[in-house]
């Protein structure tokens, strides 16, 4: 086969960590091809579905196919799984990382092998696929619907969180407990799968590790709130890796404690990511555009940067009561607290967490405008954005902007119509500016 | 007036018998899809009031507050709400049925708020645990609507909804049952309408309303044998007869359905347990929904079967020649549900035509050449 020219789709970082991510990404399906190899068990999973720990506790290598399907667009080489999974009768307007996803296995499953040229040596069959409904629905159907593809043990989980407007104190127990049963349920069917049981003192240190990284990444994003910013945008969508992808590792802790020492010493020395740092912007929401991540560096050459962002790190370090003493327990709690973070004070304010959450942004990063970016084929993070824009627009005056196209189907995206619109925006920062 | 009358004049006039409840001082809570157990809101003297949205209104104010990649009825439906079509709700609830109408709730709630307002979780997964969570909510729901209402909630009466309930599943299955003939003495389009009519007035009329319809129909003097292909009709929200009365102009007769407008809320009854909740939650959380989970089992072959052996029966019970898939798009749920479906019904030999629409009668037009193709194939 013909090697194909790469299209030049990402962004150029601002942080030396950031540009050693493709190393940590290759390793993801480099490690699942070795553990095959070396009988290993290997599961398919879900980002973001809170079980990331009980996984590593288990010894399982996870591959997460979301991620899979981002590297395609960003290697712009996903035509050919869309296109497979539309044949087999998936519609165009389902979320395109499961489109990519079912393409894919589907392709290998009739090829016999891994589809040729796949990005970073492809994903190897996997020895179990695991689920959750955190997040969107799709993230257990797809599973599911794999089953035409793979005849591997499914198991998936229930992450619920409570309506802002529920009274916590009388749903906390029930809602904590469903979680918890949940894990339990995973962790007998991980246990069946791998013929060992789970350690808890092994879940406890998987825990303390992921605890630990993403309390170093709360911090690093809490030194973004410096003027100039140390670190934009598209760092955020390659350094994210670690904190999903290795969750519950030291890998992980190590990665973001040198990224910390790395943008503490940015903010020392008021290192930028532009030389002329005209506007601060905030990502509002929505999954990145991994085709044209290059366009965060568009913004940057009229001096905008994009300085924080509310997709990907959906949730602040939380304090699990220390009358837990259970792993499972703690994991169960810790869900919660996560899903009810500004509860408290969107009940007090504006009614929703996400205004409280961006709002505090506004203020804390000295943001001057807030861009969305609406994805045609995924509903969990681009329905309401509109509704979000209307809030805020109650509380700031700042120019806001929804761009629309897709996280990976390069089908609904239109370079000349987004350049069009970010001159417009521009324009508005300019005016406001000028005032 | 006929039955037939009756029901013409409600599926044409969907909020009246609503609205004059309401404006009588009776309360009406309004919900969205199949989560919501009627038996509850019954119980404390309220009124259920299934949301419907308009195949034939243009959505012409939602978008001001909900983008055009949600799910169209859901958008139809607030879309009528903005434009007060639903002033006469006195409550509002919403299950977590599937990602837009759980967005679509705090969008309502915030713009257009009713003085009742409330969204239960639904889990996804299935299981006693779920079942467990899933009682507690509505435990949680009955206390709101206690609070609100002040009403207490009379153990006696959720039973005697259950049983009024069941009754009009009854009904309703035994008016299913005359399609089973060859021609179906009821029509796919009458059936609609019947299904339709009950969404929006209470049970007891509706039991009562049936019962009439199901004896005129019996009266029907008996239609010679013919030829025509039986159909099965597999989707979510189909409110408005334009579809189903296509297919039946092209030459075919609707007989079975599995819709959430269809016999995903109905069919299967609500067990009587000792108390009364533990049979609402079980029944409630089985809901054939392609948003629900099923566990897997086995192999590819018996996990089919497991998930779809109820649809296999009805397709022998029937006696159905072809099946018809209307997506309301941008379900995902039912998106990746569709090509496992008709992978089963496929291996059954029942041919599969699947349709993806914009909950809009402007765009059923250009579905005709497809289900006549469908129709002649299947012929």
């Amino acid at each position: 086969m013909e090697e194909k020219q790469q299209v030049k789709t990402t962004a150029i970082k601002g942080t030396e960590m950031a540009r050693r991510v493709r190393g940590l990404v290759k390793n993801i399906y480099q490690s699942a091809h070795e553990a095959k190899a070396t009988g290993k068990k290997v599961a398919y999973f879900m980002v973001a579905s809170q079980y990331d720990e009980i996984i590593r506790a288990m010894d399982i290598v996870p591959l997460p196919t979301e991620n899979y399907a981002g590297l395609c667009a960003a290697k712009r080489d996903m035509d050919r799984f869309l296109l497979k999974a539309e044949a087999d009768g998936y519609s165009q307007v389902l979320c395109s990382y499961t489109r990519i996803g079912l393409g894919f296995d589907s392709l290998r499953k009739e090829l016999g092998r891994i589809p040729e040229n796949a990005p970073d040596g492809g994903m190897p069959v996997p020895d179990m696929m695991l689920g959750s409904s955190a997040v969107c629905d799709p993230r257990f159907k797809w599973y599911q619907a794999a089953g035409r593809y793979l005849e591997v043990p499914t198991y998936s989980i229930d992450c619920l969180g409570p309506p802002v407007q529920a009274d916590l104190n009388e749903v906390r127990d029930y809602y904590i407990k469903y979680m918890k049963d949940q894990y339990l349920g995973l962790i007998a069917f991980l246990e069946k799968q791998t013929g060992k049981k789970l350690d808890p003192d092994r879940l406890w240190e998987t825990i303390r590790l992921s605890d630990e990284a993403w309390r170093l990444w709360y911090e690093i994003d809490r030194l973004r709130v410096a003027v100039p910013c140390p670190m934009p945008v598209e760092d955020h969508f390659s350094i994210m890796v670690a904190g999903h992808y290795y969750s519950g590792t030291q890998m992980a802790v190590d990665f973001y404690q040198g990224l910390y020492d790395e943008v503490k010493s940015k903010v020392e020395n008021k290192t930028g990511v532009v030389d002329d740092e005209k506007y601060r912007l905030l990502y509002g929401g929505g999954l990145p555009p991994w085709h044209t991540l290059w366009i965060f560096n568009y913004f940057e050459s009229f001096g905008a940067v994009f300085v924080i962002e509310n997709v990907y790190r959906g949730y602040d370090p939380v304090e699990v009561p220390s009358r837990v003493k259970d792993p499972v327990e703690y994991l169960a709690w810790r869900s919660f607290l996560r899903f009810t973070q500004r509860y408290e004070e969107a009940k007090a304010h504006s009614g929703n967490p996400t205004v409280e959450k961006l709002l505090g942004y506004i203020t804390d990063y000295r943001i001057d405008g807030v861009v969305f970016h609406a994805c045609r084929s995924c509903r969990a993070m681009t329905v309401g954005q509109v509704h979000l824009k209307n809030l805020l627009g109650q509380y700031t005056d700042i120019p806001m902007m929804q761009l629309v196209s897709d996280m990976v189907d390069l089908r609904d995206y239109s370079e000349a119509q987004w350049k069009a619109q970010i001159g417009a925006f521009i324009e508005a920062l300019a005016g406001r500016t000028a005032k | 007036m006929t039955a037939t009358a009756q029901i013409e004049e409600l599926y044409n006039h969907r909020g009246k018998r609503a609205r004059e409840l309401h404006d009588s001082g009776k309360k009406i809570i309004g919900y969205f899809c199949c989560f919501v157990p009627d038996e509850i809101i019954t119980a404390l003297g309220l009124v259920p009031y299934r949301i419907q949205g308009s195949q034939s209104d243009p959505i012409d104010q939602a978008d001001a507050y909900l983008e055009p990649m949600a799910c169209p009825f859901a958008r139809s439906c607030f879309n009528l709400a903005l434009k007060g079509e639903y002033a006469f709700l006195d409550g509002f609830v919403a299950p977590h049925s599937c990602d837009t109408i759980e967005r679509l709730y705090h969008i309502w709630h915030h713009n257009k708020p009713s003085p009742f307002n409330h969204m239960i979780n639904v889990p996804h997964m299935m299981g006693p645990s779920s079942t467990e969570f899933y009682r507690k909510e509505l435990g949680y729901f009955i206390k709101r609507l206690e609070q609100w209402s002040g009403q207490k909630l009379d153990p006696g009466r959720l039973k005697e909804a259950v049983v009024l309930y069941n009754q009009r599943r009854a009904l309703l299955r035994e008016l299913y049952e005359l399609r089973k003939s060859d021609p179906p003495l009821v029509s796919g389009t009458e059936i609609i309408k019947v299904l339709v009519a009950g969404m929006g007035i209470p049970a007891a009329e509706h039991i009562e309303l049936v019962k009439e319809f199901i004896g005129e129909v019996k009266q029907r003097p008996q239609p010679k044998r013919e030829k025509l292909p039986r159909i099965f009709i597999w989707g979510n929200e189909i409110d408005d007869i334009a579809f189903i009365q296509l297919v039946e102009e092209c030459g075919a007769r609707v007989v079975m359905d599995d819709l959430c407008t269809g016999t995903r809320f109905f069919w299967e009854d609500v067990p009587e347990t000792p108390n009364p909740l533990d049979g609402i939650a079980d029944r409630y959380l089985q809901t054939h929904c392609p948003r629900s989970n099923v566990p897997q089992t086995q192999t590819r072959e018996k996990d089919l079967e497991n998930r779809y052996g109820y649809i296999g029966r009805a397709i022998r019970d029937w006696k159905v020649d072809g099946a018809i898939f209307y997506i309301v798009r941008y379900c995902d749920t039912c998106e990746l549900e569709g090509p496992d479906l008709r992978e089963y019904l496929n291996g059954m030999k029942i041919p599969v035509l699947m349709i993806e629409d914009d909950y809009s009668t402007s765009t059923i037009g250009q579905l005709r050449t497809r289900v006549q193709a469908f129709l002649e194939m299947i012929g």
